[in-house]
């Protein structure tokens, strides 16, 4: 029977998980609409959020628009590549448990 | 960590990372009432020029138009993501404004917006290049015929006759901006409700 895959600790987070699929469907996205999407609170998503940063998986952006604070994010393509990758070692493990 | 991941765990997470995919990707913008708002403006400026019988007539409520939908368009705010798709349909409909705003800016000062129908004839397929690209990339049927209703109107601006021809663009107006407009701002609104926020 083959290895079966180690699933990402970093993506493996059900709330980084969502941020990661979330921002794979966008260029960019706002603090503001990923928090309206996941229903996080404001510290809860700007720590998930920060691991990912550190991670290198989602790339910040602070600006103002109209004279008001702005954080964008986007999926970095490391994070692209670990959300890739997490998806095949989940079918993977599926597939493994139909079998099993 | 698989050894304690329950296949029906595994299957969530699969849910999870689908949905969110897809809201992301969900467009909740609204721009229904930019069509009423435009097709409102194209009535007033029609009826101005054939009662007012002046060159202002079109540039002057183009140009309240286009800051009636700046202004609007910021007061509403946004916080919705970038998408490639977005920015692309935006795109499409910025370059028709200016080319339309230059264009007739242009032909009125210089005097040469004499000829009404070469002046629908314009007007009608410019609507229609932008709706039927929109329409192409969204692949929205409805869109997509507003598109050929205005290439209609362009042809019946070349080959009728004075009122037929205005009767053609004033109906193609109510048809592809306000009626549909209307219909796009309804869809919006069913749109965000259906978008309401997922537990993550």
């Amino acid at each position: 029977m083959p290895d079966l895959p180690e699933l990402n600790p970093v993506v493996h987070g059900r709330l980084r998980l969502a941020l990661l699929s979330l921002l794979s469907g966008v260029e960019e996205a706002e603090f503001t609409w990923l928090r309206a999407k996941t229903e996080a609170t404001d510290g809860n998503l700007g720590a998930q959020l920060l691991k990912l940063e550190e991670a290198g998986y989602v790339a910040v952006e602070k600006k103002f628009v109209s004279r008001k604070p702005q954080t964008v994010y986007r999926i970095s393509e490391a994070g692209r590549q670990a959300l890739t990758e997490y998806v095949e070692a989940l079918k993977q493990l599926l597939g493994a448990a139909i079998h099993a | 960590m698989q050894d304690n991941t329950t296949e029906q765990e595994l299957n969530e997470r699969l849910t999870l990372i689908e949905s969110m995919i897809a809201e992301g990707r969900r467009n909740t913008e609204s721009w229904g009432w930019t069509f009423v708002l435009w097709g409102v403006a194209y009535y007033v400026a029609l009826a101005w020029s054939e009662w007012g019988h002046t060159a202002w007539a079109w540039p002057a409520t183009m140009l309240v138009a286009v800051i009636v939908t700046v202004v609007v368009a910021s007061l509403k705010g946004s916080d919705h993501p970038e998408t490639t798709l977005g920015r692309a349909i935006g795109s499409i409909w910025i370059a028709l404004g200016v080319s339309m705003f230059v264009l007739f800016l242009a032909l009125g000062l210089s005097g040469r917006l004499t000829d009404q129908h070469l002046f629908l004839a314009v007007v009608a397929a410019i609507l229609g290049m932008a709706n039927g690209a929109s329409g192409l990339i969204l692949r929205w049927k409805i869109q997509f015929a507003c598109a050929v209703v205005w290439w209609v109107a362009a042809v019946a601006a070349c080959f009728g006759s004075d009122t037929q021809s205005t009767i053609v663009f004033v109906v193609a107006i109510f048809l592809c901006q306000i009626a549909f407009g209307i219909y796009g701002a309804i869809a919006e609104a069913q749109e965000r409700k259906r978008s309401a926020p997922i537990h993550a």
